[in-house]
């Protein structure tokens, strides 16, 4: 109780840090879906926003969550489904805009969990942004 | 000049009751019957392709981590098929989730008559025992099933599943490129619906009420 109240707060003081505002890019509602031991891997998804007049690029992402976290796209061609990383350039966030990370399209793949995704758990993960630098957020796992 | 005889009223405000009810209790009756028509009338959307016509589920058998399992084990119930891989950590689990939430909305007798089969396309990686802890997560209900690259083939083959190993990276290893339909046989075994990715649980579990009516 203790533990999940802790982690609250520093979940809430990471959003407030995140959404007061100014700052140069803005991560919203990170999340990932709970998922047992056994699933190997996992994704996390976002809303990323870039408050500047420069387009910016997601490039990489960790957590300690996953043995390697990378930056993957579901589609669907022909009406088969598909997952491959993205191309070098990274998840481009265009100048004054957002990208949103979701199921089924932009994803961070966490491969090789290293812990049960628990509806309630959160899990810090790094994003390096070309221009941003790092920004740390805790993504939250709950269904949907 | 004749005296016209009126009754005394016993309580004007009543009697007015009385005649402003005798109005609108048919009339609300009449609507009432007339919505109800309507809506029995108006076709159910279904939230994928319906199959016209009779096309009969073909039977097979695999494994689970409880032992073999045929389609026709369960006979007479709605059976929802999805052919997937656990190491899917995006659409496999989403669909899942939806799938699982859809038959949790039903009545417990409802649910009793819906089972959902999670068919591994990538029997290399997912085993039996990895496969049932994998799917009772999302539902104890639900059943995983595997076998031989062949069988796995064969079963896709007859339900038009189309499946590759891709190419992923030195982490993920190899990924699996696969159609992502969730496969729905009625309670007289044949193929009524297929759903695409992305559909949502309460569109799924409107099927299913309807399936169940
Ligand atoms: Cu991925």
């Amino acid at each position: 109780m203790k533990v999940t109240w802790v982690w609250s707060i520093a979940a809430l003081a990471l959003v407030a840090a995140a959404c007061g505002g100014g700052a140069d890019i803005e991560v919203a509602d990170a999340w990932g879906r709970p998922s047992p031991s056994v699933a190997a891997n996992g994704a996390f998804y976002m809303v990323i926003t870039n408050n500047t007049d420069s387009a910016d690029h997601l490039v990489a992402a960790s957590s300690p969550a996953c043995a390697v976290a990378e930056l993957h796209e579901s589609m669907m061609n022909d009406g088969v489904m598909g997952m491959a990383p993205v191309g070098p350039a990274g998840i481009e966030i265009p100048a004054n805009s957002q990208t949103t990370l979701k199921v089924g399209g932009l994803h961070v793949m966490c491969i090789d969990k290293q812990a049960e995704f628990v509806a309630g758990d959160t899990f810090s993960v790094t994003l390096e942004f070309e221009n941003a630098g790092t920004v740390d957020v805790e993504a939250e796992i709950k269904e949907g | 000049m004749t005296e016209t005889l009126v009754p005394e009223a016993e309580h004007p405000s009543s009697r007015r009751w009385l005649g402003l009810s005798v109005l609108l209790v048919p009339l609300l009756i009449a609507g009432l019957v007339f919505w109800w028509g309507f809506n029995r009338s108006q076709p159910h959307q279904f939230s994928g392709s319906v199959i016209q016509g009779l096309s009969a589920a073909p039977d097979f058998t695999l494994s689970s981590d409880r032992g073999p399992v045929s389609l026709s084990d369960y006979a007479g119930r709605i059976v929802m098929i999805y052919f997937g891989y656990t190491f899917c950590p995006d659409v496999c689990p989403t669909t899942l989730a939806d799938a699982a939430a859809a038959i949790d909305s039903l009545s417990d007798d409802d649910a009793e008559d819906v089972q959902l089969i999670f068919v591994t396309i990538d029997p290399a990686r997912d085993t039996a025992d990895r496969l049932g802890e994998y799917v009772r997560h999302f539902d104890d209900r639900f059943v995983g099933l595997t076998g031989t690259e062949e069988e796995i083939g064969s079963v896709a083959t007859l339900y038009g599943i189309y499946y590759r190993a891709g190419e992923g990276s030195e982490a993920t290893g190899y990924l699996m490129e696969h159609t992502a339909t969730l496969l729905v046989i009625d309670q007289a075994g044949n193929l009524k619906i297929v759903i695409p990715f992305g559909v949502e649980s309460d569109a799924i579990a409107s099927d299913l009420e309807y399936m169940l009516r």
